[in-house]
């Protein structure tokens, strides 16, 4: 600093005594350029990107600069420069050919020197599906007419938002056991997958030829599976942070657990604690098909998995068709859920767990292996109630009969059923001409309300509908009427391949 | 060694002078210390030739028929004057340990008849009594008298050992963590991922020359052992020309000729207990993807490449009734020694001795009641009694071929002895199931159904060991010993095609398959091959101090131990719906109508690659010790020592997440661990009287993390679909540094020595452990199925033993054949619990319970008794033996909250054995077994407070007769 000074000072007496000597005018730095080096590359079309350029100009003079661009759109094209260090920080969009292309930084300093630097890159392809292989840590986004193949069990994790756009396409490669692929999105992780009815997100199988194009052309049934082929990924598991009934003490909670299918040495795999208001996202007009990987002996993965949801979180407009395991399964949690089909599962349809405090409202089920509805109670001291209303159900459809039982309950689950209807036919004929009713496991009722629940059967038989042969109970009677909105649910593929018909 | 040269000459003349002559064999051995005498002169009296002992006290003289009078003598010790030695023409008498007692003031000779010599037990007696270590063990002899079949039952007699799933060999009730076995002196390597030491059924005793078992540590001895090291001693060097032939025949009502036995088709080689293939992998199950409808559809294969690769699976998954036979067994050895000294030569040029032995054992299995459950606590605490989740019960049959051949070569010329071993032991066990399940859908993580299973299982293990073995005698008075080994060991197991099938029963009735209840059907191929190289070279120099004898001995050694471990999984699934069954018989599964495209049942993969389930590790331990050996005091001797041992761990695996190519935790031939220890060991050995010692010992022992424990491993064991995470994954409550254990050990004995190898001992015993390990389970995994090994609180062990094995001749002279020896062992164990384990019981504490922060270790057996009562007749040749075997009610699984604790039940086994020698020489062996008399289960509980006991597992071997014949040529 002092030798600038000192140089400063000499430089002001030479200006003095050169005056009227009219010797050359004092030499000035001329600016100089640090392009980026190496040759990075660009997805064709890759909108809003960025390079950063370093403009150093003489500490006397100022300066201005000009891009020029080949192979992209420059957005800023010109600009100007202070004194000293500049960082330029040039603003462009990646052309739609792939190919080299460059950007050209031209700086120009107030005694008109000038100097240039340019930076190198290749464009590359853009391609219609991109293979997500390790965690998401960081605010992503998959974008509308793009193919997301999943590579393994991926994991949203606490902090970061994965936005899927409307119309996009999320497909499973294939596995079995630690192979299995998944979308898991861990506690303090928030998805925003909104799509709409007229493009809707789908997450299936690799094997499903479906396209983002068939989508937005309106017709979302996947082109080469059918409705009941399961197991071919894993499934959607989304976690969060509000109360669970996992435990049991005199003192403490034991506030979190692991979901199953996920070994614990995978903490992104913990669900539940204490904020009921908790918010993972916003979730709407997904359907999610053919998973339920098997991962171990008796375990699979749940079409849509609920983990200590809260209230925060807002879902709605969800379809799970051919899913190995559930539908949809709700392990404690607050977050209420609307307009959902649930289209063959292999096992239970609609299963709850450790209490789950909300509201399944409007919805529509179409057999299961299972049972259609699984509802277990609390496993710990907190307790809570749910509610389930306005739905329809079907136990036997398109060839396939309910395994399980219509309603499977235990003595805490604690539920409030109302505006429900079971279609018929609720009975079938076996091998030796019998006559078998599908039945309601009705010894465990302790907790559990009824109102306007229909069943399509004569009055006569409902008492055949009653496994252990028990008093049909309040709120229980035979009828016709169909419950469910399904004008709001055309969306999904069960509705465009008539699954809804009649509801 | 003029002299030598000139017994020799003499001997070789006397040789050379007749043909039809016998041989007299014998070991000359210090009656107090047990060490061979080296250089003893043995004279035959009649004619007045003899010979010395060589390298290891051992002696041959070749003289004509007759009826002898032998004179051992070396300066400084007792001449023995041995009367009666009987020589036949071309056999060999041999003398057995012949014991030189040290001169006392008076010149004094011992006479004693030839028949006198020959002992059983009282040789390992004498080690015994004599060893600076606190050891227990069984010779040949009782193994011979006991019928025991393989090592592991043998091993069972010892005092303070406890057996383990019928296999594996515990002491002192201590866990299998805290055990180790060697073969010969050097580390082999387990046959069993999941532990530590050997299985010892794959042992034949025929090849068994003794059992010891080391209490305490001495600085000759690796240091990674705290409850016992078991040695096991094979057969070598021949005194006598040997060829037995032996064979027996065994009946279990319940499991031999038993038509509904269960069995399947395997292999052309299954007898053999090796599978000739039949078993492999599929081609291209190993790519990373294989032939299904999702990679047809995304065009890497066509169907026909999936209805050939389902095809290429063997269809075969059902269980089939087929009769059992008769357990059976052979067996044979030959073994001679030749002195390979010319006859008209001067010059020694040694003794070769070789052995050969072989055997082969056929067993039958079949438990016809097995059942194995699942129980929880429930959440209310006033709900005391348990709710079941899962049980499984029906048949298993299991058919064990186990073959054990060894080929022994020793060579002695002058001070010197080389041997070299070699040793193969195939395996092969065949096991089929067939079971009802019922699952609590009320139960905690349950969903609840009903279904039948069936499972197909071969494990197949083979353990090869080369030894190469020198011992050297050097220096002035030939004080300096030396001896040296190399030893490299191979051991596999495999599991080649596990088959798995489960049919659910609908509520309605109907037959499926559920991935979600019963499960996928699905095969498995799970194989672990482990490489051990010992080198060792040990030093001893034999000097006196304060005129009385002593030893310092230094060495040291390089283990290197190197295990690949691998599992694969394939599920069969259907490509659309589960197909309806018109019955529940697994063998309709893989019927070409349903193999996809006909129908859409085709085989996914669940292996990545590279795969989460697969490591590999590597061991190295470089040792050096030096001990010292000296009476300090009179009547007192000190075995000072310290051990020094580097051990370093490398690892190579990965977690699920890392495999799939994310940023998770992977190791690629890593240290994971590195430490230098010392290892200081004092044993002090008072003698009270000639016959009465006082012990008292203290050392500093270890116990390592094992391979798959140090590691980023996520194994999901097959067979008891649990889930394994290794010790460096940090949890919340865990941080991911898994250290070794470090044990202090305390003991204190006194013991008497009677004649005839009778024996009167009580020892207590004291063992601290800082950081010792455990498998915890991971409370936040619902399912409860996940654990994880732990450095967990501070345990400490108190025990206490006796042993007596007395002659009751002091009851009545009338009553001096019969012999009663009994081994009790008590102990008490404390370990403290971690936070995690504490609250998790704290939670689910009972109204009424108290739970403490501490509990018994788990493995530890609170009390371990045997007991025999023997009777031998030699003049007359019988010998027969009544014994008694329990091991108190032991922690086996730790529960957690949910899942309540398993503890397994004493199983009391009672064991009747009888042989007759027959023939006026007594050649040949009759021999008469029953095992399990009280026809007991084995059966292990889960025990919660004040609830009543609910079953874990439970079989019933049932009452086994066996009936044996053996002949020496």
């Amino acid at each position: 600093m002092n030798l600038r000074f000192l140089l400063l000072l000499l430089g002001f007496g030479f200006m003095f005594t050169a005056c009227d000597d009219d010797e050359p005018a004092p030499s000035f730095n001329a600016p100089t350029i640090d392009a980026p080096a190496g040759i990075s590359t660009l997805v064709a079309g890759a909108a809003s990107q960025a390079v950063n350029f370093t403009v150093t100009i003489d500490s006397e003079l100022t300066g201005s600069y000009a891009v020029t661009g080949t192979g992209v759109t420059i957005t800023t094209a010109s600009g100007d420069l202070a004194a000293g260090s500049n960082t330029v920080t040039v603003n462009f969009d990646a052309g739609s050919t792939p190919g080299a292309a460059s950007i050209t930084l031209t700086a120009t300093d107030s005694e008109g020197q000038s100097a240039s630097g340019t930076a190198v890159f290749t464009v590359e392809e853009n391609p219609s599906s991109i293979r997500v292989v390790g965690n998401i840590t960081a605010d992503a986004t998959w974008v509308t007419g793009k193919t997301y193949i999943l590579g393994g069990r991926i994991s949203v994790e606490d902090g970061a938002t994965l936005t899927i756009e409307a119309g996009t396409v999320v497909k499973g490669e294939a596995g079995t056991g630690v192979n299995a692929t998944a979308l898991v999105i861990a506690r303090g992780a928030k998805l925003n997958a909104e799509g709409t009815a007229s493009l809707p997100i789908i997450f299936t199988s690799i094997a499903d030829e479906i396209t983002p194009d068939q989508v937005a052309s309106g017709d979302f049934a996947s082109p080469n599976l059918g409705a009941d082929v399961t197991g071919l990924w894993g499934g959607l598991i989304v976690l969060g942070r509000a109360r669970i009934s996992a435990s049991t003490d005199a003192g403490e909670q034991l506030s979190e657990v692991q979901i199953e299918g996920i070994p614990t040495s995978d903490t992104n795999g913990l669900y539940g604690g204490s904020d009921d208001a908790d918010n993972s996202g916003t979730i709407s007009y997904i359907s999610i098909r053919h998973g339920g990987s098997n991962i171990g002996e008796g375990n699979e993965i749940n079409g849509l998995t609920l983990g200590g949801i809260g209230s925060g979180t807002s879902i709605s407009n969800v379809e799970v068709v051919g899913n190995q395991d559930d539908g949809i399964e709700w392990f404690g949690g607050t977050v209420s859920v609307t307009n959902a089909v649930v289209w063959n599962a292999g096992d239970d349809a609609i299963d709850t767990d450790q209490a789950w405090a909300g509201t399944l409202d409007n919805f529509v089920v179409v057999t299961a292996n299972g049972s259609l509805f699984e509802l277990d109670g609390p496993e710990g001291d907190y307790t809570a109630r749910h509610t389930i209303k306005n739905g329809s159900v079907r136990a036997i459809f398109g060839g396939r009969t309910t395994g399980g039982s219509l309603l499977d309950t235990d003595n805490g689950t604690s539920v409030d059923f109302s505006n429900i209807f079971f279609a018929g036919p609720l009975s079938f004929t076996d091998e030796d001409d019998n006559t078998v009713y599908l039945t309601i496991t009705d010894d465990e009722f302790a907790a559990t309300t009824f109102e306007n629940v229909i069943f399509n059967i004569d009055a006569a038989e409902l008492g055949n509908l009653m496994e252990q042969g028990g008093a049909v109970p309040a709120g229980v009677s035979a009828g016709t009427t169909s419950q469910a909105d399904i004008s709001v649910l055309g969306w999904t593929w069960a509705a465009q391949a008539g699954g809804l018909e009649g509801l | 060694m003029r002299h030598i040269f000139l017994f020799l000459a003499m001997t070789l003349m006397v040789s050379l002078a007749y043909s039809q002559q016998g041989k007299i064999r014998g070991t000359v051995i210090e009656d107090e210390s047990g060490f061979e005498v080296i250089g003893a002169n043995i004279l035959v009296q009649e004619t007045g030739t003899g010979n010395i002992t060589d390298i290891d006290g051992k002696f041959t003289i070749d003289v004509d028929p007759g009826v002898y009078t032998l004179q051992v003598s070396y300066i400084g010790f007792q001449t023995l004057t041995i009367e009666g030695v009987e020589v036949k023409s071309d056999e060999v008498n041999v003398l057995g340990e012949i014991r030189l007692s040290e001169e006392g003031l008076e010149l004094e000779e011992v006479v004693v008849k030839a028949t006198a010599i020959r002992t059983t037990e009282a040789a390992l007696m004498t080690i015994k009594k004599k060893s600076p270590q606190m050891l227990d063990g069984i010779s040949s002899s009782l193994m011979k008298l006991t019928g025991d079949g393989t090592a592991v039952e043998a091993a069972k007699r010892v005092t303070g050992v406890s057996i383990e799933g019928g296999k594996y060999v515990y002491v002192r009730g201590l866990g299998d963590r805290y055990s180790k076995t060697t073969l010969n002196r050097v580390d082999i390597p387990g046959l069993d991922p999941d532990r530590n030491t050997i299985q010892m059924d794959i042992f034949p005793t025929a090849l068994v020359s003794n059992i010891v078992v080391s209490k305490n540590f001495t600085a000759e001895m690796p240091a990674d052992f705290t409850g016992g090291l078991l040695n096991i001693e094979t057969k070598d060097f021949p005194d006598d020309k040997i060829l037995s032939v032996s064979a027996s025949l065994g009946y279990n009502p319940q499991m031999n000729l038993n038509s509904e036995f269960l069995s399947y088709t395997g292999g052309g080689t299954d007898f053999l207990g090796f599978d000739d293939g039949t078993r492999d992998l599929p081609a291209g199950a190993r790519s990373d993807v294989v032939p299904t409808p999702i990679s047809v559809i995304t065009g890497d294969f066509t169907d026909q490449d999936v209805a050939d690769f389902v095809g290429s699976f063997n269809p075969d998954f059902a269980a089939e009734q087929q009769t059992s036979f008769l357990d059976f067994s052979l067996s044979v050895s030959y073994g001679d020694q030749i002195n390979l000294t010319k006859e008209d030569s001067n010059e020694d040029k040694g003794t070769l001795g070789y052995i050969f032995s072989a055997s082969y054992k056929n067993d039958y299995t079949y438990y016809d009641d097995a059942f194995f459950g699942e129980y929880q606590r429930l959440s209310a605490n006033e709900e005391l009694d348990l709710r079941y989740a899962n049980t499984k019960q029906g048949s298993i049959g299991e058919n064990n071929i186990l073959i054990g051949l060894l080929g022994g070569l020793a060579y002695k010329k002058g001070n010197s002895k080389y041997r070299l071993t070699v040793m193969r032991f195939q395996n092969g066990e065949k096991r089929a199931g067939q079971f009802d399940i019922d699952n609590n859908g009320d139960a905690v993580g349950q969903s609840g159904f009903i279904a039948v299973s069936e499972n197909l299982e071969y494990n197949q293990r083979s353990l090869t060991n080369v030894l190469l073995n020198g011992t050297h005698k050097f220096g002035g008075d030939k004080s300096w010993e030396l001896d040296w080994r190399l030893s490299p060991t191979l051991s596999t197991v495999d599991d080649p095609d596990i088959r798995r099938a489960a049919f659910s029963i609908g509520q309605t009735g109907s037959i499926f398959i559920n991935a979600g209840e019963g499960g996928n059907p699905a095969r498995l191929w799970r194989s672990l091959s482990e490489l051990n190289a010992v080198s060792k070279v040990d030093l001893t120099k034999n000097y006196r101090f304060a005129g009385e004898a002593a030893k310092l001995k230094f060495g040291g050694s390089y283990t290197f131990k190197e295990r690949d471990y691998e599992i694969l999984l394939y599920d069969f699934q259907f490509f659309g719906g589960s197909q309806i069954f018109p019955d529940a018989d697994p063998n309709l599964i893989l019927q070409p109508e349903r193999i996809y495209p006909t129908g859409n049942i085709y085989v996914q993969s669940g292996n990545i690659f590279p795969n989460p389930n697969e490591y590999n590790s590597t061991a190295t331990t470089t040792a050096f010790y030096v001990s010292n050996e000296a009476d300090l005091l009179p009547r007192l001797k000190t075995i000072i020592g310290v051990r020094a041992e580097q051990f370093v761990q490398k690892h190579t695996g990965r977690d699920v997440i890392a495999a799939q190519g994310g940023d998770g935790n992977e190791l690629n031939d890593e240290e994971v661990l590195n430490a230098l220890d010392f290892f200081p060991s004092a044993n002090l050995i008072y003698s009270l009287a000639d016959d009465m010692n006082l012990r008292a010992a203290y050392s500093r022992t270890i116990a390592r993390p094992s391979f798959k424990e140090l590691s980023f491993a996520q194994i999901i064991d097959p067979l008891s679909n649990r889930i394994f995470n290794g010790g460096l994954f940090s949890y919340p409550d865990w941080d991911g540094n898994l250290v070794e254990t470090r044990i202090d050990n305390f003991d204190l004995r006194w013991e008497l020595f009677q004649q005839g190898g009778q024996l009167f001992s009580v020892s207590g015993f004291y063992k601290r452990f800082d950081n010792p390990i455990e498998l915890v389970r991971i409370p936040t995994q619902q399912t409860g199925n996940e654990f994880q090994p732990r450095n967990v609180g501070d345990g400490q062990v108190f025990g206490v033993e006796f042993e007596i094995r007395k002659n009751l001749a002091f009851i009545s002279p009338a009553m001096d054949k019969l012999s009663f020896n009994t081994n009790v062992t008590f102990v008490e164990s404390r370990i403290d619990m971690t936070d995690t384990e504490f609250n998790a019981r704290k939670n689910f504490e009972r109204r009424g319970e108290t739970i403490e922060s501490t509990r018994e270790m788990a493995g530890q057996a609170p009390y371990v008794i045997n007991a025999g009562l023997t009777y031998n007749d030699t003049e007359q040749g019988w010998a027969a033996g009544l014994f008694y075997n329990v091991k108190g009610e032991t922690l086996t699984v730790i529960g957690s909250g949910l899942y309540p604790d398993v503890f397994s039940e004493p199983f009391h086994s009672l064991n009747f054995s009888v042989n007759k020698r027959l023939g006026a020489e007594k050649k040949t062996t009759i021999d008469l077994k029953v095992s399990n008399i009280l026809n007991d289960r084995r059966e292990a509980f889960f025990q919660s407070f004040n609830a009543q006991n609910e079953i874990f597992n439970s079989v019933n071997p049932g009452v086994n007769f066996s009936l044996g014949l053996s002949h020496q040529f």
